[in-house]
C-alpha cells in the first residue's frame, strides 16, 4: 500500500485541471433530459473528444489515451472539481464500452468504440420491459433470425437517454422457443432505423429523461450482435458489473457533493437542526469511504484482479449516500427547499440532485436485488 | 498510489487467522470466563510462539520491525477470535509508541520475548485495562505520555464483557516518552481494526444460524428479511475497512491529518459493529438474547471498544473541526490529504 501520487500522476492531473479550466463552460447547461440541453451536452462531448479526453482508460487506436485506473480516478476528480457538465454519453463509454472491448470482435470495436470516444453516436440503454424490471431474465422482446439480419419486436421501457440519443443497446430473445437467462442475445440498434418509436416518459422532475422504445419488425444486421447468439446474459452481468462495480459513479461526484453541502451548512449553521451537523459529517465521511474504496477496487483490479459480486456493496453504497447527502441538503434549504430556482435565478441544484438521487437505489438493479446478491453470492445463503 | 495489501501481509493475516481459529476457540472463551482471572499462560505462551508480541517491535529488538497497516490486520484477526489477552494494547499499541519515542530497547526486546506487557491509560476512558498483571503502565499528565515500571493490585471494576479486566486508574508518573494525543489516536486505529473483526464473527454467526435453523420448512436464512438485514451489516463492515487501512497509512507516515482520518476509522468501525451487533442477535431469535450461544462474548466487546478510546462524539467532535471548521482540505481530489 501507498497512498502517495507518483510525479507522473501528479503532472497527469496538472495536465487534466488546466485543461478543463480553459474548457469548462463557465455557465452550466442546460439539463440533458431537455432536448436543447441535451445537444449541448453533445457538444461538450466533442469538445472533450477534441482534447482526446473522451475515455482516457480506452487504447488509443479507439480513442483513448490507453491510461490506467488511477489515472482514470485522478481524471474524474479534476473533471468534477472544474464542475463540468455530466457525461451525455455514460451509458456508451461506461456500460457499453467496456463491455465491446472484453466481448466485441476488432471490426466491432473500430466501428462502435471510436465513434464513441468521439462523442459522435450517443448511446442509450435498453435494458426494462413493462414486465421485465428486477426480473430481467422475464424479458420478451424478440430479435428472430432472417438470412444474415434479426427481426426485432416487441418494448422496451426506462431506456436512459434514448429520447434524443443515436443507438440502443439491451437484451432480445433470439430463441423464440427458450425461457429465462437462456436465449437471449445481447445487440445494438440505429434508434432511427425503420421500425422503431420512442415515446418519451416524464420523470419526476419534469423532463423527459428516459423513454418507451417499441420495436415493430426492425432490421438489424447480424453483425451488430456482442458475443454469440444466446450468450446475452451473461454479457449483460458483466455489462451489470461495471455498472455497480467502478465506472458508473466515480467517487468524485459525491465527494464534489459533500464538498458542497459543507459549503452550505456553513451557510445555514445558526438555524439548523441539531442532528444536521452530524448528517453533514456523515456526508463527508461516506464519500471518503467510496473514495477509498473505489481507489482500493482500481487497484486490485490493475494487480490482475477483478469485481464480483463485490459490486452490488458499492451499488447500495454510493447511492444510499447520494440520497442521504441530498436530503440532508434539503433539509438544510428549509422552505427554499421547494422552489425550482433559488437567489438569483440560478436552477435549485439540490432539489434536482435530490430528485435525481431517489433513482439511484433503483436504477442498474435495485438495491433489494443487490441486497439478495450479497446474501446468496457473498454469505451463501440459500435461494 | 496503491491500495492493495501485500502477498505477505495477506499470508500473515491468514496465518494469525487459522492459528487462532485452532486454539482460542469459543470453548476456550467460556473456560476463561469459568476462571477466576480470565486470562490464561497458556493462551499467552501461544501467541508468544507464534511471535505475535514483537510484530512492531523493531528487528534490532528481535521483533518484525511491521507497521501500523500490519497491525491493523492482525487487530481485526484478534477481534475475529475474540482474544481478551491485552496484546493488542502490549504490542499493537504500545510497541510502535516506544519505538517511535527511542531508548527504550529493554522494554521493546522484552515485550517481543513475551515478558513485558504494557497497560494504557488515557483521561478518555474511566478505567485502565489489565493493569493487574502489567509489568508497565503508559499514562498521561498535562497532555504527556509516561511511562513507568508497574506492579501491585488494583481496584478492579465491572464489565458487561465477562472477559474485559479493568481497573481504576491510577496516579499518573513516569519518564516522558510522547504526547497523549499519539497515545490515543494509536489506540483508537486498534480499536476500530478489532471492532471489524468482532464484526465479521458476529456476521459469521448469523448466517451459520440463519442457513441450519429451519421456520416454515426452510432455512430462515431464504427469507429476504434475514437476507436483507446481514447484507445491510455486510455493506457498513466491508466500507469500513479501507477506512481503517488508510488511517494506518496516515498515522504511520505521522500526517497531519492523521487523528481525522483515525477518527473516521473508529466511528465507521463502531458503527459497522454496532449495527452488527443487534444484526445478528434479531437473526438469532431468543436464543441470541441467551448466554447459552457464542454470539454475547463478541456483541458486548463490540460495545465496549465502541465507546473506548473516545467514543463518537469524541470523534465527532475531531472530525467537525477538521472538516466544518475547514483545517482539512475536502472535495475530489483530495481523497489522500
Amino acid at each position: 500500500m501507498d497512498l502517495v501520487y507518483t510525479p507522473e500522476q501528479q503532472d497527469f492531473r496538472a495536465e487534466v485541471r488546466a485543461w478543463m479550466e480553459a474548457n469548462v463552460p463557465k455557465e452550466p447547461l442546460v439539463t440533458l433530459e431537455r432536448e436543447d440541453g441535451y445537444h449541448q451536452h453533445v457538444e461538450w462531448e466533442r469538445k472533450l473528444a477534441s482534447g482526446n479526453w473522451g475515455m482516457v482508460t480506452w487504447p488509443e487506436a479507439y480513442g483513448g489515451r490507453g491510461l490506467d485506473l488511477i489515472q482514470w480516478l485522478i481524471f474524474e476528480e479534476e473533471y468534477y472539481r472544474a464542475g463540468a457538465p455530466l457525461r451525455v454519453n455514460q451509458n456508451g463509454i461506461f456500460l457499453l464500452g467496456p463491455t465491446v472491448m472484453e466481448f466485441g470482435t476488432d471490426e466491432q470495436k473500430a466501428r462502435f468504440l471510436t465513434p464513441m470516444a468521439k462523442g459522435e453516436v450517443i448511446w442509450a440503454q435498453a435494458w426494462s420491459e413493462p414486465n421485465a424490471g428486477s426480473d430481467m431474465a422475464a424479458i420478451t422482446s424478440k430479435a428472430i433470425r432472417d438470412g444474415d439480419h434479426y427481426v426485432i419486436t416487441g418494448q422496451k421501457t426506462w431506456s436512459s437517454r434514448a429520447s434524443f440519443a443515436d443507438w440502443g443497446f439491451g437484451l432480445f430473445r433470439t430463441d423464440p422457443e427458450s425461457k429465462r437467462h437462456k436465449g437471449l442475445s445481447f445487440i445494438l440498434f440505429d434508434l432511427n432505423a425503420p421500425g422503431v418509436t420512442r415515446r418519451p416518459i416524464r420523470q419526476l422532475h419534469g423532463d423527459p429523461g428516459f423513454a418507451e422504445l417499441f420495436f415493430d419488425e426492425v432490421r438489424v444486421p447480424v453483425e451488430n450482435r456482442i458475443a454469440g447468439e444466446g450468450e446475452g446474459w451473461n454479457v449483460a452481468m458483466a455489462t451489470a458489473g461495471f455498472e455497480r462495480g467502478l465506472m458508473l459513479r466515480s467517487p468524485a461526484r459525491f465527494q464534489a457533493a459533500a464538498e458542497r453541502l459543507v459549503k452550505l451548512f456553513r451557510q445555514h449553521e445558526a438555524k439548523t437542526a441539531p442532528a444536521a451537523r452530524e448528517q453533514v459529517m456523515q456526508a463527508w465521511m461516506d464519500a471518503q469511504a467510496y473514495a477509498y474504496n473505489t481507489y482500493a477496487v482500481a487497484s486490485k483490479i490493475m494487480a490482475g484482479g477483478h469485481i464480483g459480486a463485490e459490486a452490488s456493496l458499492n451499488k447500495i453504497f454510493w447511492s444510499e449516500l447520494d440520497r442521504a447527502a441530498h436530503r440532508t441538503a434539503m433539509q438544510l434549504l428549509g422552505a427554499s427547499a421547494e422552489l425550482r430556482h433559488l437567489d438569483g435565478g440560478a436552477l435549485n441544484m439540490w432539489l434536482e440532485g435530490y430528485i435525481f438521487s431517489l433513482s439511484g437505489p433503483i436504477y442498474a438493479g435495485s438495491n433489494e436485488i443487490q441486497r439478495n446478491i450479497i446474501a446468496e453470492r457473498l454469505l451463501g445463503l440459500p435461494r | 498510489m496503491d491500495f492493495t495489501i501485500t502477498e505477505d501481509q495477506a499470508t500473515l493475516t491468514q496465518g494469525v487467522r487459522d492459528y487462532l481459529a485452532g486454539v482460542h476457540t469459543p470453548e476456550l472463551l467460556r473456560a476463561l470466563d469459568a476462571s477466576d482471572s480470565r486470562r490464561s499462560d497458556a493462551v499467552w505462551q501461544g501467541l508468544t510462539e507464534m511471535g505475535l508480541p514483537g510484530l512492531l517491535v523493531p528487528e534490532a529488538q528481535d521483533g518484525l520491525g511491521l507497521s501500523l497497516l500490519d497491525a491493523v490486520l492482525i487487530a481485526a484477526e484478534l477481534g475475529r477470535a475474540g482474544v481478551a489477552e491485552p496484546l493488542a494494547d502490549t504490542a499493537l499499541v504500545a510497541a510502535p509508541l516506544l519505538a517511535k519515542a527511542g531508548g527504550q530497547d529493554a522494554l521493546l526486546a522484552a515485550i517481543a520475548a513475551g515478558k513485558a506487557k504494557v497497560a494504557l491509560q488515557h483521561p478518555v476512558n474511566p478505567w485502565v485495562a489489565d493493569l493487574d498483571g502489567a509489568s508497565h503502565i503508559l499514562s498521561v499528565k498535562d497532555e504527556a505520555l509516561l511511562l513507568a515500571d508497574h506492579g501491585g493490585t488494583a481496584e478492579l471494576l465491572d464489565s458487561v464483557d465477562p472477559l474485559r479486566r479493568l481497573y481504576a486508574p491510577v496516579a499518573p508518573t513516569g519518564t516522558e516518552v510522547g504526547s497523549a494525543d499519539t497515545l490515543l489516536d494509536h489506540a483508537a486505529l486498534i480499536a476500530s481494526a478489532q471492532l471489524v473483526g468482532i464484526a465479521d464473527a458476529m456476521l459469521e454467526q448469523a448466517t451459520d444460524y440463519a442457513k441450519n435453523r429451519s421456520q416454515f420448512g426452510q432455512p430462515i436464512g431464504s427469507f429476504q428479511a434475514i437476507k436483507h438485514h446481514l447484507a445491510t451489516a455486510v455493506v457498513k463492515i466491508e466500507f469500513a475497512k479501507p477506512v481503517i487501512q488508510r488511517a494506518a497509512v496516515a498515522l504511520q507516515k505521522n500526517a497531519a491529518s492523521a487523528s481525522v482520518h483515525v477518527s473516521h476509522a473508529k466511528i465507521a468501525a463502531a458503527d459497522a459493529a454496532w449495527a452488527m451487533s443487534e444484526t445478528a442477535i434479531q437473526t438469532h431469535g431468543a436464543m441470541g438474547y441467551t448466554y447459552e450461544v457464542d454470539l454475547h462474548f463478541w456483541m458486548k466487546r463490540a460495545w465496549a471498544l465502541s465507546s473506548a478510546w473516545g467514543d463518537r462524539a469524541f470523534h465527532l467532535a475531531r472530525i467537525d473541526a477538521a472538516v466544518i471548521g475547514g483545517a482539512l482540505p475536502i472535495g475530489p481530489g483530495h481523497s489522500f490529504a
